[in-house]
């Protein structure tokens, strides 16, 4: 049996008096993409803010590898292991593609004040530096090494905010509408770039997304949630003939 | 293959050469000291000023917390060098309203001692204070790092402080620089440590807090951590800086640090640029310079053979006009003279490079 990731047990969260996820249910299992989707305002990126500690949830409880990590500070969750993606894209845009990357390396190659300062650590900078450049070639970010961030074309802003997620060493990462802003082509490689991600570093990947295709395309579990709730859940086979959910998106059409 | 590492190394021996020059400068300035009076003044206040600048620039611009303490923390450097280097001689004078205490008296330390004691005091304060301000948002960062400057201004100038400050009198006699040169190395000193810490990892997390601190916990950076050691560097540099302001005047007061003196900071490192190490040092000459040469406006003067002598050209007209000049800056070159880049031999290098691919 493969090892248990991520597990949410009847997580909800409450702002004020409005529910914005109620008893959420959900389970990460090790190497495998499992999609959460559902209509705008479900509560999915709010589900991401839980998992990574900016929000604490009202009840229930979070599972990392068997442990709570229910009261844990953001920056010690990304140390535990789990990286992520921002919906509306949170790079260093004013720095450079590089000095993004290298940033996120920080937390595996520690240092002091006193070392790092007067480059007594040059060894160790070394090291960084070389893991950077192949976490920039193998996202083929290479050549933009230099470039300010933000003046980059959003699928390749998208791209880095992922190789800078990875630079952490994640063995879950979390992706907040992916393809969002990218244009169809680049959208369409995404499939085979999430999996070779899974592949190549070994993680396993949970993500939100809008689009069907990529979503039906790539994921081992579909969670479907709607106004807090969870309406499904189960293989994209089992997802795409449930009236639930063609309810609620149908629903959602009529509406706009 | 030699041409090749002096390419490859041309920005550090330009730099090197720079340097060079510059301390030869001083030194002739130095042994002319007598016709020099006024330009080595504002050499030295120059230096002095754009080290606490970019102590400020360090909080403000490179980690992007918006602290204006700066004029609290040089008074405590300022304060503790004076006490400890005015000759002891003069000292029953100084304190001739209700004397020195006892232990004081005949206490004194050689000047660097007393300057970085002055930067480890302050740096404390700063540590301590730092625990329950850093986490607030940034207007109202702004807000307490005022009053605990204001605060730290009202200790040292109460009457109860009288035997240890002197109170409201002020301390003179503080030894000077021996010239130009030494407080050229002192600031010199200070700036580099200033710029290595910037450009350490360190630093790095710092301008990521800056950009984006929800980003920057999201790569696992401590933030709060982070920002206590910028706050604290900062305060350092600024303590030290205000041992040399001492040195510098001579004689100091508490409201020799004011608000007033934290904004004259904040110009310098708003004109010079924001999160630029380099901004800050020629903010600071730009400003004192242009503060003294627009003196000829503080009383009528003559232009083409013509006196002008309207009745606005009096004392203080100056400020007024450079105010206006500082408006303009800010309207127009929003991000100061550097704009967050640094002058260095290279990116002069890169940039006719830029120029003359752009023409061909
Ligand atoms: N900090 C907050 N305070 C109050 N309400 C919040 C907060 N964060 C989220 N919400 C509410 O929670 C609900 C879910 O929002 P969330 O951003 O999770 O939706 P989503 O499923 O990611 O939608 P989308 O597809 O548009 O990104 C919304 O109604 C939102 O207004
Ligand atoms: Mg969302």
């Amino acid at each position: 049996m493969s090892e248990k990731i991520l597990q949410l047990s009847s997580m909800g969260i409450k702002f004020g008096g409005i529910v914005a996820i109620d008893e959420l249910n959900l389970e990460v299992n090790e190497k495998e993409i499992v999609a959460i989707i559902g209509p705008n305002g479900a509560g999915k990126t709010t589900a991401f803010n839980c998992i990574t500690g900016i929000y604490t949830p009202t009840s229930g409880d979070i599972y990392y590898l068997g442990r709570s990590i229910l009261n844990v500070k953001p920056e010690r969750i990304t140390a535990l292991g789990i990286a992520r993606t921002f919906q509306n894209i949170r790079l260093f845009k004013e720095l450079t593609v590089f000095e993004n990357v290298i940033i996120a390396l920080h937390l595996r190659y520690k240092d002091n004040l006193f070392t790092s300062t007067f480059k007594l650590n040059f060894k160790k900078e070394e090291e960084k530096i070389k893991e950077a450049e192949k976490l920039l070639k193998s996202q083929n970010l290479y050549k933009y090494k230099d470039e300010i961030s933000q003046s980059l074309s959003y699928g390749l802003q998208r791209r880095l905010e992922i190789a800078r997620a990875l630079a952490t060493k994640p063995k879950l990462l979390l992706l907040d509408e992916p393809a969002a802003g990218m244009n169809p082509q680049e959208t369409n490689e995404l499939t085979e770039y999430i999996k070779r991600i899974r592949d190549e570093y070994d993680v396993s990947i949970l993500l939100i997304e809008h689009h069907m295709d990529l979503v039906m395309d790539i994921s081992d579990k579909i969670y479907v949630i709607d106004f807090g709730k969870l309406i499904a859940e189960g293989t994209s086979k089992e997802i795409q003939n449930n009236d639930k959910v063609i309810k609620a998106y149908l629903g959602e059409e009529e509406n706009a | 293959m030699k041409i090749k590492f002096l390419i490859k190394n041309l920005n550090i021996i330009l730099s090197v050469i720079m340097i060079l020059l510059c301390l030869a400068f001083l030194f002739i300035i130095d042994a002319n000291n007598g016709s020099n009076k006024y330009l080595i003044t504002i050499i030295e206040k120059s230096l002095v000023y754009a080290v606490v600048a970019l102590s400020m620039n360090l909080v403000i611009g490179f980690t992007g917390l918006f602290s204006l303490g700066q004029a609290g923390f040089m008074a405590i450097g300022a304060y503790i060098t004076a006490i400890f280097t005015i000759p002891i001689k003069f000292r029953e004078s100084i304190y001739y309203v209700e004397g020195i205490n006892a232990d004081l008296a005949t206490m004194t330390l050689p000047i660097p001692i007393a300057i970085i004691l002055g930067g480890l005091v302050a740096a404390i304060i700063a540590a301590i204070i730092g625990i329950p301000i850093l986490t607030l948002k940034s207007d109202y960062l702004a807000i307490a790092t005022l009053g605990l400057s204001e605060i730290i201004r009202a200790v040292i100038a109460s009457p109860m402080m009288n035997t240890i400050t002197n109170g409201s009198y002020g301390l003179k006699r503080i030894p000077s620089f021996s010239g130009v040169l030494e407080c050229f190395i002192y600031c010199g000193i200070c700036i580099l440590l200033m710029a290595l810490v910037i450009n350490s990892s360190y630093g790095r997390d710092f301008k990521a807090i800056r950009e984006d601190e929800v980003a920057a916990r999201a790569v696992g950076i401590d933030i709060f951590k982070a920002k206590e050691i910028s706050f604290v560097i900062s305060s350092f540099f600024a303590g030290v800086a205000g041992g040399l302001l001492a040195m510098f005047m001579r004689s100091i007061e508490s409201r020799t640090f004011s608000v007033n003196l934290t904004y004259e900071i904040l110009l310098i490192v708003v004109l010079g640029g924001i999160g630029s190490i380099t901004g800050s040092i020629i903010g600071s000459f730009v400003v004192n310079i242009g503060k003294e040469a627009l003196r000829v406006f503080d009383k009528p003067f003559t232009i083409f053979g013509f006196m002008v002598d309207w009745p606005i050209f009096r004392e203080g007209f100056r400020m007024v006009i450079f105010s206006i000049l500082l408006m303009v800056v800010v309207l127009f070159f929003k991000k100061g003279i550097m704009g967050g880049k640094e002058f260095t031999f290279d990116n002069i290098i890169k940039f006719f490079k830029k120029k003359g691919e752009k023409h061909e």
